[in-house]
């Protein structure tokens, strides 16, 4: 079966808004962690990695934007960024599909939907223009409208993987003839919810998370997008749910399988992306890969300069491997690994082939 | 056009993938015999909603799950550590698993995919999180739910109570339309050959913010549901979960597993209209995708389960969609929300069980509380009682908010014919 391309990208990010930003944030590792305004966030937290003056109406207009949540703008952005790249028509497309990823839509929303009720004078004084944002899939549904993308669209979580379980399930899409060009992608807010619900949730030893946000969108097709050449091609992605703990096994499965299924071998490899993720999962994740791999190919973690992204955390390790690709002429034609684990019990690997330029 | 059995014959065996298992806890009754006759009999189980404190609205039905025993079904996780909708996931998985005769080691050994819809996840859990805030003491709130927010959990949660491997696990959150965005997804998988077998569903736990939101909208029914009546009055909020087997057609008859039904294929559309209000052009142009992937003709279709969320907007919508489609001439058109209330992300899952044992069992599922057909949906419903009939190919409708439609059409599999 043939392997679906990527023809373009973008990302609005802790780095900036676009793709430039991006691969200049992180080809040159600046953090873009910083102190939190405290006038802007009421969150328990000091720091945080945010976009920088990201603003819904100033990015988007004032039409349509009155009470649309951040999640949704920051999808908005990005994937407008990316259709100005290709020829997409002014009324829109049937056969263009939107695959956004989530770790739980926008905790923002629907909280906000829950405390109005609680605490309202009546427990249905809740603000309307609210409700379709606290759905998950407000920011896709309302995505599509704003672009026309009548072709299939889904809203997907699969925990920090999600991007790359995201390529598999657009691969799913164009293999059987639901779409001819896939915008995949996910998608996180920094919300005070979130937040907390972050604070909440952290156990006595755990260290602070420092939470990141943003949305990265690739345009994956069987072929390129009209106009464009391909960046890379996704060869393979492999799951696996970790039963026994062992997080650094798992990772290694979906790694060499992955490399088996498209008969590759770990010295054609020219880069590997791990998640960067500060727990135990992680630490396995990263010691397995330095047994697999040579230590020069190990790109350091995208993590580690904008956060805690959760659901997009893939998708940023992704473009991070695609902007070092245009950096470095020893990437043409060989392969990056990219590998995630989540609490969930999840671990994958996904293997891309980089274009000759 | 070829017949559709035709067309679903000339695919290879190992690419016709069936339902072997059905997993089902819905309001109107726990498994598959309970809930066969409970769509037999029309039945409905709406009262006061328990779930969340209702005082200060005008009216609160639901359709819960009572007496749901999660422990009976979840056997190697800790129960106590799952929100609601997981544990609806779970145990419809379990419940799937027993019913398609398989052993958890029987599974062990292959790919599979685990797709479960939701609309709201733990939202339930997200409510108890926001009131334990407004009652203000930060060390009242639960560090347990915070940590299971994520919907990823609902699918994850499947894989580890079966010790599963080898498996990608993923929640689809398009809102109402999900279970069959998860049917098509393990269809999909099996097919290109990303999966030997898929545990396919919806999950949703009645909750606080998804009723408020409804109720806000006026979209939820005061008393009863009466999909396509010219009085009706909205939707009725329920719960439950939905879990299907599915497998190749070649691993279905090497190990001689019953076979409710052949998924013949599906379609998906978004509206990329409006948030909240179905487009009558795209939810035409899903069903029209879906027969095309089932290689289906519309004059074949034997009966259609629409969404029929009993609200006008919907029911108006969606029958004059099906009108167009059918060319004036629909086959009789049932809203099993009538009965099971709308279960959100389990609802199209639950309608896919559903439609699959009216293919079994050979009858059709009323569209209960019916007195008046609103002339503004000209189908037969199939008024209050069950009707026996031949089914050959069931049409399933999926629509949800944002727009996110997904229609699933199956056949039945007749060994004889074959």
């Amino acid at each position: 079966m043939p392997y679906p391309v990527i023809s373009t990208w973008s990302a609005t990010s802790p780095f900036g808004v676009g793709r430039a930003a991006f691969a200049a944030g992180t080809t040159q590792r600046r953090s873009a962690i910083g102190p939190l305004d405290p006038l802007e966030w009421q969150v328990p937290t000091t720091h945080g990695a945010v976009v920088p003056g990201y603003d819904i109406r100033a990015s988007l207009g004032r039409k349509g934007t009155r009470m649309m949540n951040r999640v949704t703008g920051l999808t908005i952005t990005t994937v407008g960024h990316v259709l100005e790249e290709v020829a997409h028509p002014e009324d829109g497309a049937d056969d263009v599909a939107l695959v956004l990823g989530t770790t739980a839509g926008s905790l923002q929303s629907s909280m906000e939907i829950t405390h109005s009720s609680l605490t309202g004078a009546r427990p249905y004084h809740v603000e309307p223009a609210t409700i379709p944002y606290a759905v998950m899939n407000g920011a896709a549904g309302r995505c599509a409208i704003w672009y026309g993308l009548r072709g299939p669209n889904s809203t997907i979580g699969a925990g920090r993987p999600t991007g790359m379980v995201g390529l598999t399930y657009s691969r799913r899409l164009l293999l059987t003839g639901r779409a001819r060009q896939v915008l995949c992608g996910a998608a996180e807010e920094f919300s005070s919810a979130r937040s907390l619900v972050e604070h909440y949730g952290r156990l006595p030893e755990e260290p602070e998370t420092v939470l990141g946000e943003g949305c990265a969108i690739f345009l994956l097709g069987l072929e390129p997008a009209p106009g464009s050449r391909p960046l890379a091609s996704v060869l393979s992605v492999r799951t696996r749910m970790v039963a026994d703990g062992d997080w650094g096994a798992a990772v290694g499965h979906c790694v060499e399988a992955a490399l088996s299924s498209v008969d590759e071998k770990a010295d054609q490899v020219w880069a590997v992306s791990h998640s960067g993720t500060a727990d135990a999962a992680g630490r396995a994740e990263h010691a397995r890969l330095t047994e697999l791999f040579d230590a020069e190919t190990l790109v350091p973690p995208a993590a580690d300069l904008i956060g805690e992204t959760h659901s997009v955390s893939s998708a940023f390790q992704i473009a991070s491997v695609l902007s070092l690709a245009e950096q470095d002429p020893a990437s043409a034609g060989r392969i990056a690994v990219i590998t995630s684990v989540d609490p969930s019990g999840m671990a994958a690997a996904a293997l891309l082939r980089i274009a000759e330029s | 056009m070829n017949s559709t059995l035709a067309r679903a014959d000339s695919r290879p065996a190992s690419q016709r993938v069936v339902i072997t298992g059905l997993g089902v806890f819905s309001s109107i009754g726990t498994g598959v015999a309970e809930f066969t006759e409970g769509l037999r009999t029309g039945r409905s189980n709406v009262a006061p909603i328990t779930a969340f404190d209702t005082s200060g609205f005008e009216y609160a039905n639901g359709a819960e799950v009572a007496g749901f025993e999660p422990e009976k079904w979840i056997h190697h996780s800790p129960v106590k550590e799952l929100g609601r909708a997981t544990q609806f996931s779970v145990a419809a998985a379990r419940m799937a698993v027993e019913d398609a005769g398989l052993a958890d080691e029987d599974l062990r050994g292959l790919r599979g995919q685990i797709s479960i819809g939701t609309t709201d996840g733990e939202s339930r859990d997200a409510d108890t999180l926001v009131a334990q805030r407004v009652a203000g003491d930060p060390q009242r709130v639960d560090r347990a739910l915070a940590r299971r927010l994520g919907v990823n959990g609902l699918s994850a949660a499947v894989a580890r109570e079966f010790s599963l491997t080898d498996v990608e696990a993923l929640t689809l959150g398009t809102a109402c339309s999900a279970g069959n965005y998860s049917v098509g997804n393990g269809f999909d998988a099996i097919r290109v050959g990303d999966a030997d077998f898929a545990l396919c569903g919806g999950a949703d736990a009645i909750c606080l913010k998804n009723f408020v939101s409804f109720y806000r909208l006026g979209t939820v029914a005061p008393d009863v549901c009466r999909p396509f009546d010219k009085d009706r009055r909205g939707l009725i909020n329920s719960e439950g979960a939905g879990v299907v087997m599915l497998e190749s057609l070649e691993s279905a008859l090497a190990r001689g597993a019953r076979i409710y039904s052949e998924v013949l294929g599906y379609g998906l559309s978004c509206d990329a209209h409006h948030p909240a209000v179905p487009d009558q052009s795209s939810v035409a142009r899903c069903m029209t995708s879906a027969l095309e992937n089932a290689g289906v003709a519309p004059h074949e279709v034997d009966l259609i389960s629409a969404h029929g969320t009993g609200t006008k907007a919907n029911d108006t919508t969606e029958a004059r969609a099906i009108r167009d489609i059918y060319d004036n001439l629909p086959p009789r058109t049932i809203s099993l929300k009538s009965m099971l209330g709308h279960a959100m992300g389990a609802a199209s899952a639950l309608a896919t069980i559903a439609c699959s044992l009216a293919i079994t069992h050979g009858f059709i599922p009323p569209t209960i509380n019916h007195v008046e057909t609103d002339p503004e949906c000209e189908i037969d419903c199939v008024p209050n009682e069950s009707v026996p009939a031949d089914l050959r190919i069931v049409q399933n409708n999926g629509l949800a908010f944002g727009g996110n439609n997904s229609v699933v059409v199956l056949g039945r599999h007749d060994k004889e014919a074959r």
